[in-house]
């Protein structure tokens, strides 16, 4: 017996020690593309070099419902790996209201750090979770108004649309032109597959006209009139205007948005920022043709543009809080955000970043992203966001499909969604 | 335990434990943990308490359930018997005695060798709007000047999900029934050609009783398979339009996703009572077993 408890112990103490001598290190977790993940790894041998801490870099998938699983299994079962890492907007509040994510004013405090640098509306309607801080933005993400200039010029219009009329207008004028050498040619492509990208369209669309998706002590409302138009409106892009493809609501997602329009088939596109790199690309057929612009407005009401990006918290189940802060600190550090600019064309989190000479330089179209993303809208901060999201785009969607009626989608999304509150609404 | 003897028993409990063990660990403690887990409201961010059948009374009324658990069956009802008939006249062509009869048994399971995600992408480029092939010949070949929508209306997204499957599993089945075929001895068809049976009686009385072993186990595999579809509708379809092609594993996938693993919990015992219900019911009509005694 006694031989047993004496092995017993030293296997433990071994097994402790194994673990004592990994002690100096933290994990980070980020997914991305393949291009983006040699660039973490670049990110993560300049922390190691500065700091002295060891980073084990856990390289998640590109898709972004693989990385929020792969998160959500860890952070459930309380490990302490990873104990940094990065986060959709949307997710946030979720991780946060289950208590996943680790307070971090007292790190501010203690390091003086500087919150003013970031964009106000971000950080106090995202990052803070019952007043305390829990997150602080790596890169920041929003709806813009892609067009081409040079078809524009061609019928002497020579702003971007500043309503929905103008631009369903603009539209029919170039399309009828174009259709004669491009039979594919579309006045306007968006988001309308029955996924997120659908409700950040919608949101700007009903946003645009006063509506949005309204949740107050535990009541939703959707069955608006704002709504109702803004969702009509979309619907005859499709099938009045006849100016967005009939696979609008099938197969449009980002990037079947940003190839028709790179390919040289629209004039206008709803996208995010990504898509500005790439359509100037080389092999872009819109290179040097296409500006950008805030989204139009309906009469009366003003551009919204949804907020997307991504966050960074740590986990609260980690051991090595204060080295995972250094992290934070290192990622949105104004050289960071510099180099992310850079070298992979992400948005700052950080203003002064957007007024820097050299990223300007190279980057001259950040001037008029940060317009946009100061007045960003982020969708709503509940944590059950992803049912509600779910709701909606099935009902939006069969709108589009031409399957229900505008106000007739509406009365029912309110009334599944509403169950959904009652639901998971905290009592 | 009758017929055993207690030592007989003795003797063989050390070749039936590894088996046990499995069975439990991998089987039964997961199926009993995901039925206990659904009778509570396990949420990540709510505080976890049972509700004994709450999760079942909120699915009832959730019309996303009934959307779902509709579209499901009709994929079973649909795709499976398509893919039996398709299936049977593949492995009755592919038991005849050609020159390339190895050739044509290795290409027939090509499509079945192919990663479900990796054949529904293959499909979604054939449906793809502007640039698929279906448009293109539906453009070129058939003279319309108007391409069309596939996965546009709920009757197209269905049909070309259908399509999708039962290219990918036809050769299944095929396979499976197939072997049934080539155990029939020679002799029988020979012996009922001399008494004069046509081609017909031959496949009705003697092929198609023998294969019923084969046919069953086929119908059991695909019906299962069928029940919990998600791969294919994942990439064609993400669920739309407006919901209608949304699977039932694809509904209780979306719960796990937010963290209401009760709630999808629920979902995956529902799907399992429905196969385990259609798997009982196939053995008992089929009479699974008591041939060939």
């Amino acid at each position: 017996m006694k031989t047993v408890l004496t092995a017993c112990c030293l296997v433990g103490a071994i097994l402790t020690a194994g673990c004592m001598s990994q002690e100096k290190g933290i994990t980070l977790s980020v997914g991305g593309t393949p291009s983006e993940l040699d660039f973490w790894e670049s990110l993560v041998e300049q922390f190691e070099a500065q700091t002295n801490i060891k980073v084990n870099l856990l390289r998640q998938p590109t898709g972004t419902n693989q990385r929020r699983q792969g998160l959500v299994i860890a952070l459930e079962a309380r490990k302490k790996n990873p104990d940094v890492f990065l986060m959709d907007v949307v997710w946030i509040a979720q991780f946060a209201a289950s208590g996943w994510l680790a307070p971090l004013d007292e790190y501010v405090r203690k390091d003086h750090l500087n919150l003013d640098v970031f964009f106000p509306n971000i950080l106090n309607l995202v990052d803070r979770y019952q007043k305390q801080l829990i997150a602080l933005p790596v890169y920041v993400d929003g709806g813009l108004l892609y067009y081409r200039e040079d078809l524009l010029g061609k019928q002497g219009i020579f702003n971007a649309p500043q309503t929905w009329e103008q631009l369903v207008e603009y539209s029919l004028k170039v399309q009828s032109k174009m259709r004669k050498i491009r039979p594919d040619f579309y006045g306007f492509v968006w988001q309308g597959a029955q996924y997120e990208g659908l409700i950040c369209n919608f949101l700007e669309f009903a946003g645009s006209n006063g509506g949005g998706i309204f949740l107050k002590d535990g009541k939703i409302l959707l069955n608006t009139r704002a709504n109702a138009e803004a969702l009509r409106f979309m619907r005859d892009l499709i099938y009045t205007y006849k100016i967005s493809p009939p696979s609008t609501y099938t197969e449009m997602r980002e990037e079947q948005v940003r190839q028709t329009f790179q390919q040289g088939n629209a004039l206008f596109e709803r996208n995010w920022p990504y898509a500005w790199p790439l359509h100037q690309a080389a092999d872009s057929k819109v290179r040097g043709k296409t500006a950008i612009a805030p989204l139009p407005h309906f009469p009366g009401g003003q551009s919204v543009s949804t907020l997307g990006g991504w966050h960074v918290g740590i986990s609260r189940f980690s051991d090595q809080k204060s080295l995972a802060w250094k992290m934070v600190d290192f990622l949105t550090s104004s050289a960071t955000q510099k180099q992310l600019a850079l070298k992979l064309g992400w948005n700052p989190a950080r203003r002064d970043i957007y007024s820097d000479p050299e990223v300007l330089k190279n980057m001259p179209h950040l001037e008029r992203l940060k317009e946009v993303f100061q007045n960003a809208r982020p969708r709503p901060t509940v944590p059950y966001y992803t049912q509600l999201s779910d709701v909606l785009q099935r009902y939006l969607n069969a709108v589009l499909a031409d399957k229900l009626g505008a106000e007739t989608a509406l009365a029912s999304a309110q009334k599944e969604a509403q169950e959904i509150v009652n639901r998971y609404q905290a009592k | 335990m009758k017929g055993y003897s207690l030592k007989e028993l003795r003797e063989a409990a050390p070749f039936l434990l590894p088996l046990t063990i499995f069975i439990v660990a991998f089987i039964l403690v997961p199926v009993l943990g995901t039925i206990v887990d659904s009778m509570y409201l396990d949420v990540t961010f709510l505080k976890t308490r049972f509700t004994g059948l709450g999760n079942y009374l909120w699915m009832i009324n959730n019309p996303g359930f009934w959307q779902s658990l509709g579209f499901t069956l009709l994929f079973v009802l649909v795709s499976v018997p398509l893919e039996i008939i398709l299936g049977l006249i593949f492995a009755l062509l592919l038991n005849e005695n050609t020159a390339v009869r190895g050739l044509l048994r290795a290409c027939v399971l090509i499509p079945w060798a192919i990663p479900a995600a990796i054949s529904a992408r293959t499909w979604e480029l054939i449906y793809n709007y502007n640039h698929g092939l279906a448009n293109f010949f539906w453009t070129k070949l058939g003279n319309s000047t108007s391409p069309i929508n596939w996965l546009g209306s709920e009757l197209g997204a269905f049909t070309s999900l259908v399509i999708a499957d039962a290219w990918k599993t036809t050769p299944f089945v095929a396979i499976i029934i197939l072997a049934g075929l080539s155990a029939i001895p020679e002799e029988l068809y020979r012996q009922a050609q001399v008494d004069g049976a046509n081609l017909f009686q031959r496949f009705s009385k003697i092929s198609l009783p023998l294969i019923r072993p084969a046919l069953i186990v086929a119908l059991i595999f695909r019906t299962v398979d069928a029940l919990r579809i998600f791969d294919i509708v994942y990439v064609l379809t993400h669920g739309g339009p407006g919901g209608a092609t949304t699977s039932l594993s694809l509904y209780g996938y979306n719960y796990f996703l937010i963290g209401d693993f009760g709630y999808g919990s629920a979902v995956s015992v529902v799907l399992f009572f429905i196969a385990f219900i259609l798997s009982i019911t196939y053995v008992k009509i089929g009479r699974f077993g008591e041939e060939l005694r």
